[in-house]
């Protein structure tokens, strides 16, 4: 983040993503003003419908924080990814507890699956967790969210199977398993199809592994990309550097 | 092959895995050989993640370290792992080696040199997996391949291998016998 190469400004490496930045332009507080949000767990979620102005399309994407934060954090991962599970474990607990929960940052949850099949089935059930949720009870996401994690195996050994999924899914008290199995049936394909957009998308910004972050504030523009599961102090200096750009 | 130059490979082969255990020194530069070429693997296997952590601060080497480790122990597994750890031990052997025969050799054991780069390069991306196909924009390629890439590490180590059998001890020559060539 602190290096000149990693740092994507409008100008310099955000120029290089194209016209998914170059039509980036939405403005963005009035956005925000529909988002929904609830609280159960502390940890707080809502939903939006709008663009960011880097040009996420915040549809159907889990958004942990603040509607309210002055910082965007972007963050791709696969279910099946070893590195995202460190730093779900090691450094996002210290995000949400330091940032989020003040009000300073909202993370954007974003499906990013490369490892292989079972990470499309993973990030398509994640989809469909969350479209039940996000307008009753969208904290529920999380402890869903959570258990994937804290179950993930071995890469093809069978933990991401759908069935196994959805076990762990009836083990999460708030999200009905049938219902997300339904969703998976018939409407996994257009899910999988709004998926593969994320990710086409998410190489134009230059990711090329998981996890994967880009950390946007809306009223400066300044942006910065991180990857990989950085330590906590990388992030914090991340975001003192966008809050100070 | 005949019986008789397989048997020539295997003594080459052990002459030249033999050669940096000789001394105290030449241990100690096939041991550095050794570290920087597993810290290189390990690294590349998330260059942009390496590059970040690095370019911040140099301090982080063991931390990237650690960390590319486990990732790529949980990844690719511990035969991976293993496979990684053998590739710079034997690169660590034919580069100690190969130097071995350009200080004895002269000019002539440049060639020797210029004709393990390749082999080391193109075992070494095989072997440091994700990380170079990634930056090319292939993310997940390895993880496509048959065991995991495994298999490329593998034939990375072959030609090293192949490498050292063919080399030899770098202070010894080798004469062809009269009978062996009529």
């Amino acid at each position: 983040m602190d290096r000149p190469d990693s740092r994507l400004t409008r100008r310099a490496a955000l120029g290089g993503i194209g016209t998914v930045l170059a039509s980036g332009g939405v403005v963005y507080g009035a956005s925000r003003l529909d988002s929904e949000s609830s609280e159960s767990t502390g940890t707080q979620f809502h939903r939006s419908t709008e663009s960011t102005g880097v040009g996420i399309d915040l549809q159907g994407h889990p958004i942990m924080g603040s509607a309210d934060a002055s910082l965007d954090l972007y963050y791709w991962s696969d279910y099946q990814c070893p590195f995202c599970r460190r730093f779900e474990r090691d450094t996002l607990p210290k995000l949400v507890e330091n940032h989020v929960r003040t009000g300073t940052v909202r993370i954007v949850f974003i499906e990013y699956p490369y490892l292989s099949e079972a990470s499309m089935t993973a990030a398509v059930m994640d989809r469909c967790v969350w479209r039940q949720v996000r307008d009753g009870t969208p904290a529920r996401y999380w402890p869903w969210h959570s258990a994937v994690f804290e179950a993930q195996g071995e890469k093809g050994s069978g933990w991401a199977s759908r069935s196994n999924l959805l076990e762990i899914t009836r083990r999460v008290e708030g999200v009905d398993a049938a219902a997300v199995d339904t969703c998976m049936r018939t409407r996994g394909p257009d899910i999988e199809s709004s998926i593969r957009t994320d990710v086409e998308q998410a190489s134009a910004f230059g990711i090329r592994g998981s996890p994967a972050f880009v950390l946007y504030d809306p009223a400066s523009e300044a942006a910065g990309k991180l990857v990989g599961a950085q330590p906590y102090d990388r992030f914090e200096t991340a975001i003192s550097r966008i809050q100070n750009a | 092959m005949s019986a008789s130059g397989f048997d020539a490979h295997v003594s080459r082969l052990l002459a030249a895995v033999g050669y940096p255990l000789a001394t105290a020194r030449r241990t100690l530069v096939t041991a550095v050989f050794t570290v920087v070429t597993y810290c290189l693997m390990v690294l590349s296997t998330f260059p942009a993640y390496s590059m970040q952590m690095l370019g911040a601060d140099l301090g982080y080497v063991d931390e990237a370290l650690l960390a590319l480790t486990a990732n790529t122990y949980r990844t690719v597994g511990g035969a991976g792992l293993g496979l990684i750890v053998v590739y710079a031990v034997t690169t660590g052997v034919a580069l100690t080696t190969t130097l071995g025969r350009v200080r004895n050799a002269g000019p002539t054991g440049v060639c020797d040199l210029w004709s393990v780069l390749p082999g080391l390069l193109a075992s070494g991306c095989a072997s440091c997996g994700a990380g170079v196909l990634g930056l090319l924009g292939f993310a997940g390629a390895l993880a496509a391949m048959p065991f995991e890439g495994n298999l490329l590490r593998l034939g990375g180590i072959a030609l090293l291998v192949g490498y050292l059998s063919r080399v030899g001890h770098p202070r010894r020559c080798e004469l062809t016998s009269t009978t062996d060539e009529g």
